[in-house]
């Protein structure tokens, strides 16, 4: 049996394979964004060719395909989801537009000059019902049900293909948005119609409301896409689970995903720092800064302490979303992204990709704008010859006329503006680094940064070196990192069940059932994931706080049927918890348990990267050819090696390229590059090296 | 260890480090407080100074509560010289005696010593849900001087080398309602100050204390350089601006005027506001470090945007205050200060833009939707117990600037957006109060070529007890904040209390009686406009009309745009023939 792991990326799909023996093998594919299960198919393809197999003998072998998708994001990012309308309490159309008072995000308070905010649903597709609920549950006005039709007629009018709709307390009572949701399926076929509660069940109505609009804008792009790879695979002969990585680093199946496609945001990013904190064992760190440079997007993640970050507070773009996510910066550059010259006469570099279709222009696909992959050919870090192992041949030539439009009026040379270019963009990054690291006051320096994505390992030393960074880890499953990802990491999923009490009136039975009913729930998925019970791991946890306070800490709890002492024990260890978060605690002041979670993982299969042989320092053997390559407008004669010949202990003086069939290393003057036994690049800055 | 070279990365690192460790500090006050104002609207401050008094990092909070704590700081080392200890926390809220703004924000202030050198303050300040004196909550107007609005607290130790002084805070709890809430918030504003003591103490050992504090006068140098720039580039000149305040809340329906002049001379700034009025009998009267804090932020606002994250004593140091004793920009004891960061506060940050932007036209900014706070006093039926609100929730949005429209939702100029507003799930949880309508209302924003945020209607029914109810921080029921170049000012508000049919106005800066059943209305202004609506692009008119934003009759008689009613499209030629017709 396989296990795969499959990470659709705007540009390249990427796949990974885990044999019986434990060994992994990529595959990389070319993205199709019209339908983006084409591409994932043709990566399986290539899978089931490499084992020599048929596609659908090698998928009724596959018993867990695991999934991460840049699509839901990518539909956010580029604004180009579901025209989309809300249905809402009467004379409470405008919270998504009032937000929290909301002006500066992510700049400071005394910058005025900010653009105003542009609601995902404008204000005329926000409608209005009569209802209301209040927060203890009860219904003080039932639903005018004659008002839910008329509002959707509108919509329908409007040409609105998505409907979310947000009532007020409904996650205290969801009768009302249910039996509007109810009507409003009815009335309207093919439309996707997504309620509040079914998204973020909690109180705080614009976190809730911001969170169910997001998910319905991108919801139909989603489930389109998610059906349709459904069916391919069930027709290609795949009868194994198929699960979707969410944004919190967990993971669900399709049919839990598609009415809640907002967990689907950063799905495949967030299982690229699991592989991070893996790799960063080649170098014994566990600060690091784990980057991933696609042909798209670009996404760094600190990791502090081998910690992942998450959290509930994350924006993305200009949108709150409030569901538990992996801590991800994303930001718009990439080998696709396309550099053009700003009314002031200045270069800039993306946020513009040129994507999948037509791609780069040495792609020879059809695109004619210059991008950076264009530029790094130029530069001679990427081969003509050997792209993807030679499976996209490269066109010199059209880079250079692509180039030229930048060139030209920059009043520059062709290498000069392709230097300029790949400057351009590795500033961008650094500065992006920089966002999650020295901006929130930590020492860059500190941190090792581990690599990926297929462009990632071409800009990642250059990017150090600007940034000061001593060590940078290139893995050799850098082009399928976020995949990878999926690998190094345990399957797990969460259940969360509400129960306001004061500590010292909890009702305990209560407490212990709500905990039973999650496990058993648990126990039912996971053998449907064809995970034996006895390898489901539970972990308990509450939510607590002070009386009075406004957030929680989460403390874990005790197993079993529980006692007054295992309270005793929650109380003690939140105590502590607020004394090692905030300084302080309180043991004078009452505490209250709101939520109960449980969180079930099914440990990763074990797997090891292929080892390779014992070498010497000397790497010559693995010469390949020599080619010259630009660093620092400098045009150098530069040894360029065959990943595939080197051997553990051999050592590469910068500057050097070494050609992997999936990825390019550039490795600058001021690096030099070790090889260990599981074939990780280890570049350390010269002055740091031994 | 010895002095090491200040490299740009530890500069860039040093430098981050002061500016995220006060957003830190405002975090951990939200995750630990229980006050609705501190841990939901964010009405808390947190800044770092160095041991001179100059101003390091003030990135986040309510301007009055922030930019001129040097004052207190400076107050702070007159007072207690060298008796100051590692683990020494010291509170104020006494605007005569140690500049704070008034008497409910109080400041916690620890100094931070490195191997028995001080080298820094940090302060924490925050709303308190009380302060005793006449009336629950703050803003209560009429008091007869400063020891009617609360307890005035001069900078006192209440922690001493680390240890609490029991009786110093049992006298201050007992002086205010609700002491246990208090108690809470009092430790989560002096874990955030110890919070900030633990992270710079980090610094200082990482990179040594010559290379940090080597840092900290390179961050100074760097911005006064950076400012003298930004101010050399504007024309030499005076320039003038000047905003009312409704009234004083003692004499009725009295404006009273901020008049500001503002000289540019080569890269220096002088805020001349000597042409105010004088200090008077209402709680409008504003200290020196409040004017100070208003001003300098005001100047903030038109530097290059790029420099908005790193102000500090090097952005004040070209920029000079000039406010004249006794009036009402700088009050002397016994005046009362209780409504003054609303009232007259909004009016110092008002006239000082608006002088600046006919400075700066193509950098113009205009003012936001006047704040409509209420503080509303009662019984909770639900618990038995008493209960203070307060929101944000009612104010009108952003004033426009040069190139945009104002900000939608944002809240309350002097807070510059660092404030919140609530959410009505968590209101009606809180507070029994049930809210019956919330949004933006038509036809309620400054017109401009960029127009001012709308404002809103917001109307809530009482749940709970008789009670009462003070208006002392809300304002622009007679007076309305500036637009600029050319833009009109923004709309006045209203406010009801309704009661079975009779229906009362209420006004700011006034007490009343709320009763159980009572349904109140707010109705608020916008922001203000910027450039001329004559000029605002028809597209963006028509958009305003099909979102409701204006009304069909306001794109006509004001943008002299006309739609059509039925298809709701642009009537290209009738726009064409009344944009002519002046």
């Amino acid at each position: 049996m396989y296990r795969v792991c499959i990470d659709v990326g705007g540009t390249f799909t990427d796949g990974l394979v885990l044999d019986e023996r434990g060994n992994l093998q990529q595959f990389k594919s070319a993205t199709t964004p019209q339908d983006p299960s084409v591409g994932f198919l043709a990566c399986l393809e290539k899978a089931a060719g490499a084992f020599h197999q048929s596609l659908s003998s090698f998928l009724a072998d596959v018993d867990l395909l695991i999934h991460g998708t840049t699509l839901a994001t990518n539909t956010l990012i580029n604004e180009s989801g579901a025209k989309t309308g809300m249905i809402t309490t009467k004379d409470f159309r405008d919270i998504i537009e009032i937000r929290r008072g909301y002006k500066n995000i992510r700049t400071s308070m005394y910058n005025v000059f900010v653009p105003p905010y542009k609601p995902l649903v404008p204000r005329h597709s926000r409608l209005e019902v009569e209802e209301r609920t209040v927060h203890s549950g009860e219904i003080l006005t039932p639903l005018n049900e004659a008002q839910v039709p008329q509002a959707i007629s509108k919509l329908k009018e409007k040409g609105v293909q998505s409907v979310a709709i947000c009532f007020l307390h409904s996650y205290a009572n969801p009768r009302n948005e249910q039996r509007a949701t109810e009507i409003a399926k009815a009335l309207f076929d093919g439309a996707y119609i997504t309620a509040s509660h079914e998204i973020l069940p909690v109180w705080r109505e614009f976190e809730r409301f911001s969170t169910t609009v997001v998910s319905a804008y991108v919801g139909p792009v989603v489930e389109r896409y998610l059906r349709a790879l459904e069916k391919r695979l069930k027709d290609s002969g795949f009868r194994g689970s198929l699960l979707l990585m969410l944004s919190s680093g967990l993971v669900e199946t399709v049919e839990h995903c598609i009415p809640r496609a907002v967990f689907l945001i950063g799905s495949g990013p967030a299982a690229a720092p699991s592989g991070a904190l893996y790799l960063g064992r080649a170098v014994d760190q566990q600060n690091l800064l784990s980057i991933d440079m696609g042909g798209t997007s670009f996404d760094v993640c600190m990791i502090r302490h081998g910690q992942i970050p998450t959290s509930t507070e994350s924006w993305v773009g200009d949108e709150r979303v409030a569901i538990k996510m992996v801590d991800i910066h994303s930001a718009g550059a990439g080998g696709g992204s396309i550099a053009w010259v700003d009314s002031l006469g200045l270069l800039r570099v993306g946020p513009h990709s040129a994507g999948a279709e037509p791609g780069p222009a040495c792609y020879g696909k059809g695109g004619e704008a210059p991008t950076v992959t264009d530029a790094d050919l130029l530069l001679g870090y990427v081969p003509a010859d050997f792209f993807l192992g030679g499976e996209i041949p490269l066109n010199v030539e059209r880079a250079t006329q692509a180039v030229m439009k930048v060139a030209d009026p920059l009043n520059m040379s062709v290498s000069q503006a392709a230097q300029a270019i790949f400057t351009t963009v590795n500033s961008f990054m650094a500065d992006q680094i920089s966002e999650v690291s020295t901006k929130r006051g930590y020492d860059i320096r500190d941190f090792a940064l581990v690599v990926g994505g297929g462009a990632g390992p071409v800009h990642a030393a250059t990017i150090a070196d600007q940034l000061g960074i001593p060590t940078v880890v290139i893995p050799t499953v850098a082009a399928t990192y976020s995949a990878f990802g999926m690998f190094a990491m345990d399957i797990g999923r969460d259940y969360a069940r509400s129960y306001i009490s004061r500590a010292d009136r909890i009702d305990l039975d209560r407490v212990t059932r709500l905990y039973e009913e999650m496990e058993q729930e648990a126990l039912e998925a996971s053998r449907s994931m064809h995970v034996p019970s006895g390898q489901v791991v539970f972990t308990r946890s509450a939510d607590t706080r002070y009386i009075g306070q406004f957030h929680e800490v989460e403390v874990e709890m005790a197993r079993g049927k529980l006692g007054p002492g295992d309270i005793e024990t929650a109380l003690q260890s939140f105590h502590q918890k607020h004394e090692e978060l905030y300084t302080f605690n309180m043991h004078w002041k009452g505490v209250e348990f709101l939520t109960f979670r449980l969180k079930a993982v099914a440990p990763k299969a074990p797997f090891h990267l292929r080892q390779i042989g014992q070498g010497g320092r000397d790497a010559s053997a693995a010469l390949k050819r020599r080619r010259s390559c630009w660093f620092n407008g400098r045009e150098m004669d530069t040894p360029v090696y065959d990943g595939d010949k080197l051997l553990a202990g051999n050592l590469i003086q910068g500057p050097a390229i070494i050609e992997e069939s999936t990825t390019t290393v550039v490795i600058p003057e001021t690096f030099s590059c070790s090889v260990d036994e599981r074939k990780n690049y280890v570049l350390t800055r010269r002055s740091q090296a031994s | 260890m010895g002095p090491r070279a200040v490299d740009p990365i530890t500069l860039s690192t040093v430098w981050h480090t002061f500016q995220s460790t006060c957003r830190e500090m405002r975090y951990v006050l939200d995750r630990t407080a229980q006050n609705f104002l501190m841990a939901q609207l964010h009405d808390v401050a947190a800044g770092i100074w160095d041991a001179q008094a100059r101003t390091l990092a003030v990135p986040a909070g309510p301007t009055s509560q922030l930019l001129g704590q040097k004052f207190s700081i400076r107050y702070i080392l007159d007072k207690f010289g060298d008796d100051l200890y590692p683990g020494d926390v010291i509170l104020n809220n006494d605007p005569h005696h140690g500049y704070c703004n008034h008497l409910p924000d109080w400041g916690f202030f620890r100094p931070i010593f490195y191997k028995d050198e001080l080298l820094f303050f940090t302060m924490a300040r925050g709303h308190q849900m009380d302060t005793g004196g006449s009336y629950p909550g703050a803003y209560f107007p009429d008091g007869y001087d400063i020891h009617a609005e609360g307890l005035c607290i001069p900078p006192i130790k209440v922690f001493e080398k680390g240890v609490e002084k029991k009786d110093v805070f049992e006298l201050v709890w007992n002086n205010v309602r609700w002491p246990e809430g208090v108690r809470v918030d009092n430790y989560a504003l002096i874990a955030a100050t110890k919070i900030c003591e633990n992270r710079l103490l980090a610094l200082v050992q990482k990179y040594g204390r010559d290379a940090v504090m080597e840092c900290v006068e390179e961050m100074l140098i760097r911005m006064e350089k950076a400012i003298r720039a930004e101010i050399a580039k504007v024309p030499d000149g005076t320039y003038y601006g000047e905003a009312a305040s409704d009234d004083d809340g003692s004499r009725h329906d009295v404006p009273v005027w901020v008049r500001c002049e503002v000289t540019i001379q080569g890269d220096e700034m002088t805020i001349d506001f000597s042409k105010s009025d004088k200090q008077q009998k209402g709680f409008v009267n504003n200290v020196l470090s409040a004017t100070y804090s208003r001003a300098i932020a005001g100047s903030f606002l038109f530097f290059d945007p790029g420099l908005a994250d790193f102000h500090n004593e090097g952005s004040m140091k070209p920029v000079k205050l000039i406010a004249p004793e006794g009036s009402v920009v700088n009050a002397k004891y016994p005046a009362t200060v209780g409504g003054s960061p609303v009232s007259v506060g909004t009016q110092i940050l008002e006239a000082t833009v608006m002088a600046l932007s006919q400075a700066m036209p193509h950098k113009a900014i205009a003012s936001w939707g006047r704040h409509q706070g209420h503080y509303i006093f009662g019984t909770d039926p639900r618990s038995g117990e008493r209960y203070v609100e307060t929101t944000f929730d009612s104010d009108g949005g952003a004033g426009a600037v040069w190139g945009y429209d104002g900000f939608e939702g944002a809240a309350a100029f002097p807070t510059l957006g660092s404030v919140q507003r609530s959410e009505i799930e968590e209101v009606e949880i809180r507070f029994p109060w049930r809210i019956r309508r919330y949004g933006f209302i038509p036809d309620m924003s400054g017109a401009g070529r960029w127009r001012g945020a709308c404002g809103m209607h917001w109307e809530a029914l009482n749940l709970g007890s008789d009670g009462g109810m003070a208006t002392g921080s809300s304002d622009g029921h007679q007076t309305q904040p500036p637009g600029a170049a050319g833009g009109a000012p923004g709309p006045l508000c209203k406010a009801f209390l309704k009661r079975g049919d009779e229906q009362m106005v209420i006004k700011p800066h006034r007490m009343y009686k709320i009763g159980a059943g009572d349904v109140l209305v707010k109705i608020s202004g916008g922001g203000a406009g910027v450039g001329n609506p004559l000029e605002r692009e028809p597209k963006k008119v028509l958009e305003d009309v099909v979102n409701e934003f204006i009304s069909l009759e306001v794109a006509r008689d004001i943008y002299r745009v006309a739609i059509r009613p039925q298809t709701l499209e642009i009537d290209w030629e009738e726009t064409r023939k009344l944009r002519s017709s002046r």
